[in-house]
């Protein structure tokens, strides 16, 4: 028996040479091959390791996935000879696998299919000549050798359990021997590394800015690459750290420093991670065999890996946040961190969420107590509201605006907008109009939104809860804001007045301040006095029904004398303006008021032509005219009389036909209307800016429908030369009726005279009278001359006028063409004109 | 100043639509029949001192003078409601009391007797006044004392007054019914002279027409004159509106009326209204649009002149002038669409010699007084087929003339002593105004009465010379 086992071991001993001897030989064989190493030195540090290779390829216990048939193999080599035009090798082949499968026993191949195997890797590795395969191939022979060893494949198969446990620990061995340093050791580094601190091993390398195993230590690629992985987490956490302890020195704002506290609620979660990593870090790492029983708390770089994973995420995701916010602040900052709330992910989408919702909390806490309490608590220059130093009258347009640099993009412009104006209003309210009530409002809108007036009700992602507030709390604040202005400042009250006495509606009022300023006005501008014109304004309101409007409008009702030059008459400078105080001084601004003193020159002027034309038709009543017999002219003069008449009537009734329709037309067609639409618009106005906006409309639009528009220049021109004709036409029309009336008194008194003394004065009477012909012949001669050039040239610049009015672009000033043509006299005129 | 109108009522016809007028003045503006502002007028917008002035705060008297010669009507004014209303230093009442007994003549001759006190009166009023914008007179043309007294007043007015306005609302003879005034046509014929000459514009008011309305459009068989009256002082409180609700355009008597009369001779105008109702009656009427309202006062039916004229000639009449008084809650907007739609479907005829246009002036409605209708419309207009009226008045005169009846009458007052060439020369300018009327429905107006001096003003030129070349058109 023991002579047996000694037999045995021998014999082993000897086996065991003889394959390393045989791996030797084939490493050396198949090196020689290999056209780079062409003689190979057996004893070089490359051939070594080559065999080294090769035998750690044949001790591991991989398997080929053939299946382990023999004659399959053997089959498959034999055809492939034939194939590859071998036949003769082929034959020797078969001959060569018949004997050696024939041989049985002691000394003989036990696992016959192997070898095979191995013949045939090694062909087709051959083949493919490639020395990158070279210690595959080294390895493959080696292993078909390491059937005859002990520790090999075949020794799995005889003792499993013992020969496992021996692979392992060669396999720890061999493992310890390529690398210097322990796994634990790295471990423990790429924690310290995580914590953006240097380990022994693992440092900080600039070069390739990142945390890398040193150099100078040997370690597989593979752990070097691992632990540059993992430590990418320490790189991160470097970058927000530094981010975190930066923005702590400088002002960032108070959304930079929620982002900050954020960043570092999130990474104390961290540092809690890594103690319990490090703490774990601690146990030694098992090998596989002891995993079922040990302590299964260790780490290694796997594991650690997949501890990692969650953070890295995270991280990477603060940093890149904390790239993309270094520059910004506030609501851009927020808006910027918004855009990568928009995750699949739902960790990331959690994580973001939660960031967001305390990044934004000071935002959100502005936004409500500028929406309910109009107070802009921003210091830092962050909200998307900004504020401007400005007059009082200008608080409402110029005083606020929206920052769009700082507005987040999870609120919607409009949002903004109303926003914006909610606050607007408050303050509106508190400043321009005294008001104190609007709390009541904001107090209701905050019931009613259901969030109290606390600080942080709202958060980030309840943009329907903020939305609500806004909507609410605009609603109030606009409401209580319209309510103000209206009934307490009395805006609507204001309008009308500005409408009865700018444009002219108080038509007695008018009527009589025309009467008595006239006469003044013709006078040059620099002999009148504001100051009597005040008189004149005051008299005019005593004598009219203005006398009952109420006490505050007529207090605002001033004279205005717009500066004039040297030659400017009265007519060119008088005007009226109304004060409009705060808070409406926001609607009336100075540019609108400078719009009403416009519309009221040119319905001033208007009225003024019409007043010199109701003058003409005083003089020329009727019963100042048919109670004349004129019966003791001579006929040729009495014709003459009666033509220079007719003529300054038909004149008259043009000239009056024209003014008078130009009148309706911008009583009904430009002011009247505008109004009507105005007043829809002003019930229908939620907030001020619709009020503006209507106002403005309507402002605008008699402004253009009063051909007072820039693109209406050219008509306006010509519409005042019409203008300055009848005025001309006015004294001509005096001048005849004085002639005629003297004429009357001379013809008159003779002719009673007449009556009584019938024979004695008829000679003198008939000489005077032959004068009184002859003089009044001439006169009315020249002054139907005069009359008949007034008449080619009104009806030039009337055509001109009418002419025009097609051109123009408002559909409104077609109703005007209408009217004057109503009875389409000028278009038969002009028709006719066309024919002749 | 509120330019002031002075209204003087003369006559019995006068003073009865007078006293309607100024009862619908108090309604409108909220003042009792005492002249007391009611507590609920307050509303403001209105002008009350137009047509009255103010004793004290409360205290409103119209500026009306109630002249008559015989006391009867006047009487009744005195015992009636609206005793308190007068002033009663502004009623004059001829001692005698004795009436004109329809004869122009006397009622002619009376004034000029009685000049001097009603002169007082009128001077006294108009110095009340800060600027007096003019007279309105209410009469009739065919009795006595309105008639008669009237011409002499309104001759008196023309001198004195030479610088105001003077309107008249004159009452013309219902030409249907047999009066009882046979006297009638030369009584007309003497006042239309003066209305002419002397007047700046004459409101007829046809008996004749406002009856017809009265049995077509009221339904009532047999109007009585207090109906008929009540139409009267609709038209005239309603063609006030303009004057006592300012607004932008139309606030004074001159405005109103120079736009209407660009002719100076014709200056007679018609007038409509719609809806129409009486007093007290209680006529439900749709509610109107201002196209309806502005379509229906151009019917005929609608206006208070009764037209004579054959077709022919009825289908050549042309309106010189419209003006119509819109009153209510009206849409701006609408007067333009109802403008085009009356153009569109020619509804109207205008004068061919110049440019025209239906004017309309909106103006507010009393808030004092209740209406069934949302929409009244009142349309003053010179429209030349008014000649036929006085073709008419011609006509009858001239039968008259022909027997030489009742001429005696006349003979007794100084005008009419030495001859009758007072009737003839009323004959000619009423038929000259015919003429007149006549050219302004041709395109050639502006050339009429230059070819032949015979036709000129009064027709009675001695001319000798010849017709300057230079005014030959």
């Amino acid at each position: 028996m023991k002579n047996e086992e000694e037999e045995r071991v021998v014999m082993e001993e000897d086996d065991h040479q003889k394959a390393s001897d045989l791996v030797h030989e084939l490493v050396l064989r198949l090196l020689s091959q290999n056209p780079r190493t062409p003689n190979p030195d057996p004893t070089s540090p490359t051939f070594l390791k080559t065999l080294r290779f090769a035998h750690r390829i044949l001790r591991s216990r991989l398997t080929p996935s053939v299946s382990p048939d023999a004659s399959a193999i053997a089959e498959s080599l034999k055809r492939r000879l034939a194939t590859q035009g071998k036949s003769s090798d082929a034959l020797a082949f078969a001959d060569l696998y018949a004997k050696f499968a024939s041989k049985t026993g002691p000394g003989s191949v036990n696992n016959k299919w192997s070898l095979l195997y191995l013949l045939r890797i090694v062909s087709e590795d051959n083949k493919l000549d490639s020395s990158l395969l070279l210690p595959n191939l080294n390895a493959a022979v080696s292993s078909s050798l390491g059937n005859k060893k002990t520790n090999g494949v075949l020794l799995v198969s005889k003792d499993p359990e013992n020969l496992r446990d021996v692979a392992f620990r060669e396999y720890a061995n061999l493992i310890k021997e390529e690398n210097e340093v322990t796994e634990e050791v790295l471990v423990r580094d790429v924690l310290y590394a995580c914590q953006g601190i240097d380990g022994k091993y693992v440092k900080f390398n600039s070069e390739i800015d990142g945390y890398a195993v040193v150099d100078y230590i040997n370690t597989p690629r593979a752990t070097r690459t691992m632990v540059r992985t993992l430590s990418e987490l320490g790189w991160l956490f470097k970058k927000v750290k530094s981010f975190i302890s930066e923005s702590m020195d400088e002002d960032v704002g108070t959304v930079g420093q929620a982002f900050c506290a954020a960043l570092q609620d999130e990474l104390s979660d961290y540092y809690k991670l890594l103690a319990v990593l490090e703490a774990q870090g601690m146990n030694p790492i098992p090998l596989v065999s002891e995993s079922a029983g040990g302590s299964s708390s260790y780490l290694s770089l796997r594991r650690l890996s997949v501890w990692f994973a969650e953070p890295k995420v995270k991280m990477r995701l603060m940093a890149v946040l904390v790239d993309k916010c270094r520059v910004l602040r506030g609501g851009a900052m927020a808006g910027a961190i918004h855009l990568h709330a928009q995750h699949g992910d739902p960790l990331v989408h959690d994580f973001m969420m939660s960031l967001l919702r305390c990044v934004c909390s000071p935002l959100f806490e502005m936004v409500r107590s500028w929406v309910l309490e109009g107070e802009l608590e921003d210091s830092f220059g962050e909200f998307f509201v900004v504020s401007h130093p400005v007059k009082v009258d200008l608080l409402w347009r110029e005083g606020y605006n929206l920052h769009h640099g700082m507005l987040p993009s999870f609120i919607s412009p409009s949002l903004a907008q109303r926003i914006l104006r909610t606050g607007k209003s408050i303050n509106f309210l508190r400043v321009c109009c005294d008001d104190h009530g609007w709390a009541d409002a904001a107090s209701e809108a905050a019931a009613a939104s259901g969030t109290t007036t606390r600080r942080g009700g709202i958060g980030y992602g309840e943009t329907d809860a903020l939305e609500h507030l806004v909507a609410e709390a605009a609603k109030r604040i606009d409401k209580r804001l319209l309510d103000v202005l209206y009934e307490r400042y009395k805006f609507k009250e204001h309008c009308l007045a500005i409408k009865r006495y700018l444009l002219l509606g108080q038509g007695d009022f008018v009527q009589y301040l025309m009467d008595i300023v006239g006469p003044k006005l013709s006078e040059p501008a620099n002999n009148i006095s504001s100051f009597e014109l005040a008189g004149f304004l005051e008299a005019a309101v005593r004598a009219s029904n203005a006398q009952y409007d109420d006490r505050d409008v007529l207090d605002r009702l001033k004279v205005k004398m717009m500066p004039h030059g040297s030659g400017d008459r009265g007519w060119d400078v008088f005007s009226l303006e109304y004060e409009a105080r705060a808070p409406l001084d926001t609607v009336f601004t100075e540019s609108v008021l400078s719009k009403y003193l416009r519309v009221f020159n040119f319905l001033w002027r208007l009225k003024r032509v019409e007043h010199a034309l109701i003058g003409i038709w005083k003089t020329m009543k009727p019963n100042c005219i048919t109670s004349n017999s004129f019966a003791k002219l001579q006929s040729s003069v009495k014709l003459q009389l009666l033509s220079a008449l007719r003529r300054c009537q038909v004149l008259w009734n043009e000239m009056n036909h024209f003014v008078t329709n130009f009148q309706y037309y911008i009583m009904f067609e430009v002011l009247e209307v505008s109004w009507c639409n105005f007043a829809k618009e002003m019930e229908a106005a939620k907030d001020l800016d619709d009020l503006l906006a209507a106002h403005e409309k309507y402002l605008n639009s008699i402004v253009g429908k009063s051909l007072l528009g820039e693109e209406s220049q050219t008509i306006r021109k010509s519409l005042f030369v019409l203008f300055e004709l009848i005025l001309r036409f006015r004294s001509h029309a005096d001048r005849l009726y004085e002639g005629i009336y003297e004429l009357q008194i001379r013809t008159k008194e003779p002719g009673r005279e007449r009556n009584k003394t019938q024979d004695s004065s008829s000679s003198w009477i008939s000489e005077g009278r032959k004068a009184i012909t002859q003089r009044a012949g001439e006169f009315l001669q020249s002054m139907s001359q005069d009359m008949d050039s007034i008449a080619k040239e009104y009806t030039t610049s009337l055509d001109a006028f009418l002419s025009l009015l097609p051109l123009q672009q408002s559909v409104d000033l077609k109703f005007l063409f209408f009217r004057l043509d109503f009875t389409e006299f000028y278009s038969r005129l002009h028709s006719k004109g066309r024919e002749s | 100043m509120p330019r002031e109108i002075i209204t003087l009522q003369v006559g019995q016809c006068g003073n009865q639509i007078g006293m309607e007028f100024w009862k619908q003045l108090c309604l409108e503006h909220g003042i009792s029949k005492d002249g007391i502002l009611e507590d609920f007028a307050t509303q403001g917008g209105d002008r009350k001192d137009v047509f009255f002035y103010q004793a004290d705060d409360q205290h409103y008297i119209p500026r009306a003078l109630l002249i008559d010669l015989e006391p009867r009507v006047i009487n009744g004014i005195q015992n009636g409601d609206y005793r308190n209303l007068y002033n009663h230093e502004n009623i004059f009442v001829a001692d005698h009391g004795g009436g004109a007994g329809n004869n122009w003549a006397s009622g002619y001759h009376q004034g000029k007797g009685v000049e001097e006190e009603i002169m007082d009166m009128i001077d006294r009023e108009a110095d009340g006044s800060d600027s007096l914008e003019g007279f309105v007179l209410c009469h009739s043309i065919a009795g006595g004392t309105g008639s008669g007294m009237g011409s002499y007043l309104l001759e008196t007015l023309n001198d004195r007054y030479s610088k105001k306005l003077v309107q008249t609302y004159s009452v013309f003879p219902n030409q249907m019914e047999t009066s009882d005034v046979v006297v009638q046509p030369y009584n007309s014929l003497l006042t239309l002279k003066r209305l002419t000459l002397n007047a700046d514009c004459v409101v007829v008011l046809d008996n004749t027409a406002l009856t017809r309305i009265a049995v077509e459009r009221l339904h009532l068989t047999n109007p009585t004159f207090a109906q008929t009256n009540s139409l009267v002082s609709t038209v005239m409180s309603a063609s006030t509106t303009t004057l006592r609700y300012p607004g932008y355009m139309n606030n004074d008597l001159v405005g109103l009326l120079a736009s209407l009369i660009p002719t100076p001779r014709c200056h007679f105008l018609m007038t409509g209204y719609t809806p129409l109702t009486v007093e007290r009656q209680a006529n439900v009427i749709r509610k109107t649009t201002v196209l309806d309202v502005m379509r229906r006062l151009l019917q005929p039916k609608n206006v208070m002149v009764s037209s004579y004229a054959r077709n022919k000639e009825a289908s050549q009449a042309k309106y010189i002038s419209i003006l119509n008084i819109i009153q209510g809650e009206v849409d701006p907007t609408q007067v333009h669409e109802s403008l085009q739609r009356i153009r569109e479907r020619k509804l109207v005829n205008f004068i061919e010699w110049g440019p025209a246009s239906i004017q309309v002036a909106l103006s507010k409605k009393s808030p004092y007084v209740q209406t069934a209708h949302r929409v009244s419309g009142l349309m003053l207009a010179s429209h030349t087929s008014i000649r036929h009226l006085f073709s008419k008045c011609l006509s009858q005169y001239d039968k008259l003339r022909k027997k030489q009846a009742f001429l005696d009458n006349y003979r007794k007052f100084p005008m009419f002593d030495n001859d009758l060439s007072e009737f003839d020369e009323a004959r000619d300018i009423i038929e000259s105004l015919v003429d007149e009327y006549k050219a302004c429905e041709s395109p050639d107006y502006i050339k009429w009465g230059m070819e032949d001096p015979e036709q000129l003003v009064t027709g009675e030129g001695n001319a000798s010379g010849v017709v300057d070349p230079r005014m030959a058109f």
